[in-house]
């Protein structure tokens, strides 16, 4: 086994373990969790292929990436403010009917 | 059966690689939200390791400002919050979906395997052709050149995403930012030491990003980490709410569909640059990124821990107090 293949492996462990925890867990903050874990994957995958040979890396995939964080950084935000309504409503709820 | 040989691999990267997978695993396992967004934090700051090991420093930067820095900000911050009682399912049916999820999971991580496991160790064609147009593009650092120039399309719909977020966020928690309680003259010192160095850092990654690893998204999450701990210092000059910062948001946006505009007249093809003036205007677009981009992760921390009032209960306790029918 190479380097590369070792990467590629993790990243492809760490991705279907993120999504699969990502539909299976209940609570909002941890599902965010698993939906952060499963980029990582994607973002190990994508660094290892723009690594291989002994040249300099590819920087497409490098710039995909960059690209990739700030999107992921914005969607944890919005995320985080819509799981705290979601929790309000069902305390609420709760409150309304016990 | 043949046995994996572990030869030609570096022990630090089998280490790294496996501390990484382990944290991974314990982050979507532990039932309780503190201990597993610690595990996460811990995966990002490896992960950062691990980005330098395959080459990246560019985003082993971003990661480190803005996975270990601004994400792990947000969720630390939205672990005051009592966590929910999970709803009480049947033992069975739940071990039942976990078993089907893992056997699915399994399958998948081995059709992955196989397909990777084919994958010839040479460079795909792009990154030579990129490489190669590097000189003709403005700007001496690759990543940059991709972000600014090849791909910038890809980089103005990013920041789209970025403004819809801040906005949309700010939207659902408006009137709701919590006051900052008076800072102690502790605090007050830290926001006199560390906020300015982090405006200096911000400013050097940007300039730097033109030739070496940099530029306006690692500049844009320093920038926003520094908002974030002027807020929690109580500096009410640089507040991340209201329509002002929503302007300065919405600033990088409309530039950037403005320099394709530019390049549309001045080329004949929309967001192309000339050699001419390609330096100037990535410089200046990649400084309004960043502010914008600063601003809109300070917005969404401020939007994320603002407080949980206007509920149901307050709105009765509130009534009840006052005298007054509910």
């Amino acid at each position: 086994m190479t380097t590369l293949q070792l990467f590629l492996y993790a990243g492809a462990f760490i991705l279907v373990l993120g999504v699969v925890a990502t539909m299976l867990v209940r609570d909002l903050i941890r599902r965010l969790i698993a939906l952060n874990v499963a980029s990582g994957g994607v973002m190990l995958l994508l660094l290892a292929l723009a690594d291989r040979g002994d040249g300099e890396p590819d920087p497409v995939p490098q710039a995909l990436v960059l690209t990739g964080i700030v999107v992921m950084a914005a969607v944890t935000g919005i995320a985080i403010v819509l799981a705290r309504r979601v929790e309000r409503l069902d305390d609420d709820l709760e409150e309304v009917e016990p | 059966m043949t046995v994996v040989a572990f030869s030609d691999v570096d022990v630090l990267d089998i280490l790294v690689v496996l501390a990484v997978a382990v944290t991974a695993v314990l982050a979507v396992v532990i039932p309780r939200r503190v201990s597993a967004t610690i595990a996460f934090l811990v995966f990002g700051l490896l992960l950062a390791l691990l980005w330098a090991r395959v080459a990246a420093p560019d985003v082993a930067i971003a990661e480190a400002a803005l996975g270990g820095g601004v994400a792990g900000a947000l969720l630390v911050d939205a672990l005051h919050r009592r966590q929910p009682d999970s709803p009480q399912r049947s033992r069975r049916r739940t071990a039942t979906v976990t078993a089907v999820g893992a056997v699915l999971g399994a399958v998948t991580v081995a059709a992955l395997v196989t397909v990777l496991s084919r994958l010839t160790a040479e460079p795909a064609d792009l990154g030579p052709l990129a490489l190669e147009a590097v000189e003709r593009s403005g700007v001496s650092h690759p990543i940059t050149a991709v972000l600014l120039n090849f791909r910038n399309l890809d980089t103005l719909l990013e920041i789209a995403v970025v403004v819809f977020a801040a906005v949309g966020a700010a939207a659902l928690s408006r009137d709701r930012i919590r006051p900052v309680s008076d800072p102690g003259p502790v605090r007050r010192v830290i926001a006199v030491v560390i906020v300015p160095a982090l405006v200096l850092l911000a400013g050097w990654l940007l300039v730097a990003g033109t030739s070496e690893p940099g530029g306006a998204f690692q500049a844009g999450a320093v920038l926003g980490a520094a908002l974030i701990i002027a807020h929690l210092c109580g500096v009410h000059a640089a507040r991340a709410e209201g329509r002002r910062a929503l302007a300065i948001v919405v600033t990088g946006l409309v530039a950037f569909i403005m320099l394709g505009a530019i390049g549309l007249a001045a080329t004949g093809t929309w967001l192309a640059l000339d050699l001419d003036w390609a330096f100037a205007a990535i410089l200046a677009i990649e400084t309004l990124l960043t502010v914008s981009i600063g601003m809109a992760l300070a917005m969404l921390f401020l939007a994320a821990g603002s407080r949980d009032e206007g509920s149901v209960t307050d709105a009765r306790a509130r009534a009840a107090a006052a005298g007054g029918a509910p």
